[in-house]
């Protein structure tokens, strides 16, 4: 076929392409009068400023499910050890599609009892995405394109006994499941108690010419002291306060719950930690069981405290044999990789692991995705994590999932650290409790009588709102750029597009019908881990034909259609249809060959993907002049 | 006169035999007949649970434990003198509780302060020979309570958990209708049409049972046998025949139009793949079977009965069928048990085992402590690296899944190991039923067609004895599918279950015997002498406080508090049973605690001067001496080690278990079955005093104190 008659032919050809577009286009319901700003929030206020107890956030969650009902459906996925229903909130525009039919993204918190910053920040993204669906663009997409299931409190039992009761920073952490932590046929008999009734539970010393402890000059904390012959009053550490419940002579020794939740999960289980066996917890296991039956769930976020990380599941590495030297040179090698990175991007974020080649897209997305977690949070880290039972890593190994466990909050440096030495030391921490959080947050040290150990005093420590979690006025400001992040994963969900759509003559009534599919977002159709588990159908392209128009056979192979431009080879898209994995960032090219009897036609392509959506593109054939 | 003694001695003899037979009945104290004529299946099985629960309260239990998928509840008859044990949380006061009074703890039932021993039947549904073995056990146990003083020291001693069903829905459909199935159910539509378990076997002829169609096909995979043509022979791989071949399948045709016959039935997952020990392949993959470890509601009923009952030492999972015992392992090789406990297995139990049912014991355990002449031996003929490190190739009739051979797993997540290693159990699992040896005078087959010989010996006696009644003569039956073809064959019960009557009550009397002689090996915790010396008395004890400041101490007298004592309490407790209180290293996996004893006391009138309140005893050891077992550690690992993957915490993470400073209890640092405690304790007044010794799976016993 020579130049000429291509030309002729295509100047004959006249196309015409229609476009069909999956989105509706946004109809911003509401207009913003003063500047500055969304005002969603003023439809349904939420004070930002406290913690909840379980019965106060839940109602929440009934009255704005109830505010909002075209967005949210709320149900609980089962009952703690106690009874406690475990209520969860489906958010999704409920006029552009049910819940099951869009990928969806999964938020839990505070599967440690005392952890509940994961609760204000799940309600928090609950409530942004709700009241921002009318007047924010970007979350209108999400929420038309998207499902979220949000789950705030998972150790539902814990979360409540931590709020509404005395406690520590650390307890109670584990589900209500009753364990005989010191061996002595009973179980959780030793429990800790608010022995002077103050509301707070600290720590007990008792005066003691021997101890190893002394109060500070200010009289407000007690310090290790150095000099053994340093001539002032001593007092020796007890315990957490407490009475001795069960006559042992030990206090506090076996406290309520059993086993970590966050070592229940299948992948990693190991029963040192994961004791009594997997997924043993109901609280644990309601929220997996839910994440089961739910396989268009795409990606996941674990909320935890503390230490500003963001942990994502890390895919399975490779051994890598290496002497000392080797090592040596190859972290040398990484560190100077990692520095000219950062001299364009300080938050550009590249991690020395090496994974099994099977997993190299799931580590770019991640990769990708984090760098911009760590630029959306600015103080957090991120690191790899996985096995060991927890849950992240088995939304992962187990279900194909990107999944990330955030340590939300850490030290109060940026508020406390006066000598800029990047840490906040003892003194600087009580003056950041006396200025900024103006008073609220320490236990004095004080003499109380102990039936069982006589005079005591207790205090010294931080109250239990204000140590792993954020006090009540950091709230908002470390749940809103944790949403944001959330927000950035979800808008970063695969989506196939058709994008071109050329069709180029071969010979009389023979046209290549060429189409470019793309997905321009980070995260592939697919984690690898999830086609290895087999549980993703392949991405796949199809097309429908009018009547007269005909695919011709042609064997399996990709084609050069156009010869002046070799690079673009394309897939030929077979009489069934062709499957195909699309990763992130990536474009396809595939093309047929059809027969045009009579002088107008159309096709139609036709592109589905699990979790990348669907879309179509109808092309109609016209022979003639323009 | 001599006729009047000859009518006084046939009187005499007369009115004796009449006692004999009043006083004596043939069954002392069964109260629930049952017969072994037929197999009890699910519904037959909870009736007499349920007959047996309401005739013996004083020593039975009825537990669910928990439900099917369908709903069908699983049920442990608890067997134990109701009226005797004790438990520590019965004698420990508490005070000063939180006052947020969480109620997360159930007090503990008295039997489980008694060693436990579990028997399970019929955790694959078309197995339930062991349900008969078990509902014998339960019928032996409690009818001879009142007669045999054995039995009745171990129920008033012991507690047996026995659980006749596992698979409720598997032994339902299989017995109670018919369709064989070894897995659970499951409401999952496996064909992806949107219908669930619309597609399994077929009654295709109406006549109630599910059997066998066979048909002529070229390509099938089976002969008539030359012999008796009843029965079909499969062909080897590759074999090739000029006989008529047929392709033979259940009873079943394509329910829902596409294309594919019983692919969507109500079958769901082998439960005996779904345990936490060895779920896993090494790459992280799934090797088990269902979404996660217990994720069937049969095996996580099991879990969870075990992590609340943690007096079970001993555990028996009934299976079919071979006529043999695997002990554990079947998912690692044999350095991953501690030779105290092959010694046990082995020498002891597996011994006893091989005697039972009649197979030759293995030379080297006529002297287990010498084993190293047989260690050569072996080691000159034996590719199995395992029996030369061990000393002997396991017999037939005791063995371990493990492949030792080709060094590989058998297969992931079976409850034998996952008992063993994870709670601490001697756990077996009996493969019941082996025709040849369990029919009475079943003629002796050799050879290498040895199969085929034995299954039309199987037929020829089930005509005889069975009225023909066990194998269906083939009948002419049109398939809708497959065209012409026959349906006959053998019920599938009884393929691979003791057949009635007379074969499978010598099972059960074998089984009996053998779990009767385990139990007979539990330990027996007592307190066998308390003895106490008042070493200080006073009439007016004055509470006193000393203050120091330097060197200089002053002594606070205050109030006066009455007759005071202070006593020493030596204390000697023992274990008289056969074997410890741990499997070897089972005190240390978690959910397990070493033994302990505690001296009890009003708080407000007893001080401690010597000891802690309860004191750690270690594990007390049995009386037995285990048969080749010189006090040797783990042997150095066969295959790698599992790594365990490290947490990365980063720095400055703050640690939520902050280390104590606080007293640690007193360990009685003392080896072998007894130890000897000691206390001082100052006393006020007449404040009783009392000794509880609690040992997890040893019991827990209770004695006052009596001070003189």
């Amino acid at each position: 076929m020579n130049a000429k008659k291509l030309f002729k032919y295509t100047a004959a050809l006249i196309l015409t392409i229609i476009m069909v577009s999956s989105a509706p286009a946004f109809a911003q319901k509401k207009q913003q009068k003063s500047p500055g700003g969304y005002h969603g929030e003023l439809d349904f206020p939420i004070s930002w400023n406290r913690y909840y107890a379980y019965a106060e956030w839940t109602k929440i969650m009934h009255d704005i499910q109830k505010h909002y009902p075209q967005l949210a459906d709320i149900q609980s996925i089962g009952k703690s050890r106690m009874g406690r229903d475990q209520y969860l909130i489906t958010i999704t525009a409920k006029s552009t599609g049910k819940h099951t039919e869009k990928t969806a993204m999964w938020v839990d918190g505070a599967v440690h009892g005392n952890e509940v910053n994961g609760i204000t920040c799940s309600l928090y993204i609950m409530w942004y995405l709700l009241t921002r669906y009318d007047y924010d663009p970007y979350v209108h997409d999400l929420v038309n394109n998207c499902t979220f299931y949000i789950l705030p409190g998972l150790n539902v039992d814990a979360n409540a006994s931590f709020v509404e009761h005395p406690n520590t920073p650390n307890n109670p952490r584990e589900p209500f499941r009753p364990e005989d932590n010191d061996g002595d046929g009973l179980y959780d008999e030793d429990r800790t108690e608010d022995v002077d009734g103050d509301g707070e539970l600290s720590i007990m010393y008792k005066e003691d010419s021997k101890g190893d402890y002394k109060l500070s000059a200010n009289k407000r904390r007690f310090i290790q002291v150095e000099d053994p012959d340093e001539d002032v009053q001593r007092f020796r550490r007890i315990s957490d306060e407490g009475f001795d419940n069960d006559g042992d002579g030990m206090i506090n020794e076996d406290d309520i719950g059993g086993p970590d939740p966050n070592r229940n999960y299948p992948s990693g289980w190991n029963l040192q930690a994961g004791n009594p066996y997997t997924m043993s917890e109901p609280e644990t296991r309601n929220a997996y069981t839910f994440m089961l039956e739910h396989p268009n769930i795409f990606a996941s976020f674990h909320y935890h405290n503390t230490g500003r990380l963001i942990m994502f599941s890390r895919p399975p590495t490779q051994e890598q044999r290496m002497t000392d030297e080797q090592r040596r040179r190859s972290e040398e090698m990484f560190d100077q990789y990692l520095e000219e990175l950062r001299k364009a991007n300080k938050y550009a974020q590249a991690f020395n692991i090496q994974v099994k080649p099977e997993y190299q897209e799931d580590m770019r997305a991640q990769t990708e995705i984090v760098t911009m977690g760590a630029r959306i949070m600015k103080n957090y880290r991120p690191t790899p994590s996985g096995g060991m039972g927890q849950a992240q890593a088995s939304s992962y190994d187990m279900l194909g999932n990107y999944a990330y466990l955030i340590e939300l909050w850490g030290s109060p440096a940026f508020d406390a650290d006066e000598n800029d030495d990047g840490r906040v030391s003892d003194e600087e921490l009580l003056k950041w409790i006396d200025v900024e959080l103006t008073g609220e947050g320490w236990v004095e040290p004080h003499k109380v009588d102990h039936p069982d150990l006589g005079e005591i005093w207790i205090g010294g420590t931080r109250k239990k709102h204000i140590s792993r979690t954020p006090p009540a006025r950091y709230i908002e400001q470390e749940a809103l750029k944790n949403a944001l992040f959330v927000l950035y994963c979800a808008s970063q969900f695969p989506k196939v597009e058709i994008k071109d759509v050329i069709v180029r003559p071969a010979s009389e009534n023979l046209y290549w019908v060429e189409v470019t599919v793309r997905n321009d977002r980070i995260y592939p159709t697919a984690s690898d881990r999830a086609k290895l588990l087999k549980r993703v159908d392949k991405d796949r392209i199809s097309l429908k034909t009018s009547g007269n128009v005909s695919m011709i056979d042609v064997p399996k192979g990709s084609a050069t259609i156009d010869p002046a431009d070799p690079g673009a080879e394309a897939e030929v898209i077979t009489k069934e249809g062709t499957e195909f994995w699309l990763k992130g960032k990536q474009t396809l090219r595939f093309c047929t060959l059809v027969k045009m009897d009579e002088s107008q036609g159309w096709v139609e392509f036709h592109v589905k993907s699990q979790h990348g959506g669907i879309d179509t593109k109808k092309v109609n054939l016209k022979i003639g002049k323009e | 006169m001599k006729s009047n003694s000859t009518l006084f001695l046939r009187l005499a003899i007369m009115l004796i035999s009449l006692g004999l037979i009043i006083h004596t009945p043939l069954h002392s104290a069964q109260k629930v007949p049952i017969s072994f004529d037929e197999y009890h299946g699910y519904i037959s099985t909870v009736k007499y649970l349920k007959a047996v629960a309401q005739a013996y309260p004083n020593i039975t239990k009825l537990l669910e434990i928990g439900k099917s998928t369908m709903g069908r509840p699983i049920y442990v008859l608890v067997i134990s003198n109701m009226k005797t044990g004790t438990t520590i949380d019965a004698h420990v006061e508490l005070r000063n509780m939180r006052k947020e009074g969480v109620k997360n703890v159930n007090p503990m039932m008295p039997y489980q302060g008694k060693p436990g021993q579990w028997i399970c039947g019929a955790t694959h549904g078309n197995e339930f020979t062991g349900t008969e073995v078990c509902l014998y056990t339960i019928d032996k146990l409690v009818s001879g309570y009142d007669s045999e003083s054995e039995i009745k020291r171990l129920i008033d001693g012991k507690t047996f958990y026995i659980c006749p069903i596992v698979n409720s829905d598997g032994v339902h459909n299989s017995v109670d209708k018919g369709i064989p199935q070894r897995q659970n159910s499951m409401l999952k539509d496996d064909d992806k049409d949107g219908r669930v378990n619309e597609d399994g076997w077929d009654d295709l002829d109406g006549d109630g049972r599910i059997l066998q169609f066979r048909y002529k096909d070229p390509k099938g995979q089976y002969i008539v046998d030359e012999e008796d043509p009843r029965l079909m022979t499969r062909l080897r791989r590759d074999e090739k025949t000029d006989k008529q071949r047929y392709a033979v399948i259940m009873e079943d045709k394509d329910n829902d139009g596409d294309g594919k016959r019983g692919e969507d039935s109500e079958r769901g997952i082998d439960i005996n793949r779904n345990f936490p020990e060895g779920w896993f392949q090494p790459d992280g993959f799934a090797g088990g079977q269902g979404d996660y470890a217990t994720s069937s509601p049969e095996a996580r009923a099991i879990a969870e009965f075990l992590t609340n009952h943690t007096n079970v030492l001993m555990a028996q999972n009934y299976h079919t069928s071979g006529g043999f015992t695997y002990r554990p392992l079947g998912t690692a090789p044999h350095p991953n048990l501690h030779p105290k406990d092959v010694a046990v297995f082995d020498f002891i139990m597996g011994k006893k085992y091989l005697e039972l049912i009649g197979e030759e014991v293995p030379e080297a355990w006529q002297s287990p402590d010498d084993l190293e002449k047989s260690k050569e031996e072996i080691k000159k003929t034996s590719k199995n690296k395992y029996a030369i490190q061990r000393g002997y190739e396991l017999p037939r009739g005791w063995r371990v899944s493990y492949n030792e051979e080709q060094d590989r797993r058998y297969n992931y997540g079976m409850a034998t190991d996952w008992m063993y290693m994870q709670y601490g159990i001697y756990s077996l699992t009996t493969e019941l039923w082996n025709p040849r040896k369990d029919i009475p005078d079943f003629p002796e087959q050799e050879g290498d067609d040895d199969y085929i010989k034995v299954q039309r010996e199987l037929l020829k006696y089930q005509d005889e004895k069975y009225g023909g009644k066990l194998f269906v003569t083939w009948k002419k039956f049109k398939h809708p599918e497959l065209g012409e073809g026959e349906i006959g064959g053998w019920l599938p019960n009884y393929r691979n279950n003791a057949w009635p009557g007379d074969p499978l009550r010598k099972v059960c009397e074998t089984h009996w015997q053998f779990e009767l002689f385990r139990a007979g090996l539990l330990p027996d915790i007592l307190i066998t002498d308390i003895k106490t010396k008042v070493l200080y008395t006073t009439n007016s004890a004055k509470e006193a406080k000393a203050i120091q400041r330097g060197d200089q101490i002053t002594i606070e007298k205050g109030q006066s508090k009455g007759k005071y004592k202070v006593v020493e309490v030596t204390v000697k407790v023992e274990n008289q049973g056969k074997l410890a209180t741990h499997v070897a290293r089972g005190a240390q996996l978690p959910g397990n605690r070493e033994d302990v004893i505690w001296l009890i006391g009003d708080l407000d009138k007893t001080t401690y001067l010597l000891n802690t309140p309860f004191q750690k005893m270690g594990v007390l050891e049995g009386t037995m001496k285990i048969p080749g077992y010189k006090g040797q550690g783990m042997p150095p690992a066969a295959s790698e080690p599992r790594r365990q993957r490290r947490f990365f915490f980063p720095p400055g993470y703050p640690m939520p278990w902050m280390g104590r400073q606080q007293r640690e209890p007193t360990k009685v640092d003392q080896k072998g079955p007894s130890r000897t405690v000691t206390w001082v304790v100052a006393v006020e007044g007449d404040t009783p005093l009392k000794i509880v010794t609690t040992s997890q799976k040893g019991g827990t016993k209770m004695k006052q104190v009596s001070i003189d």
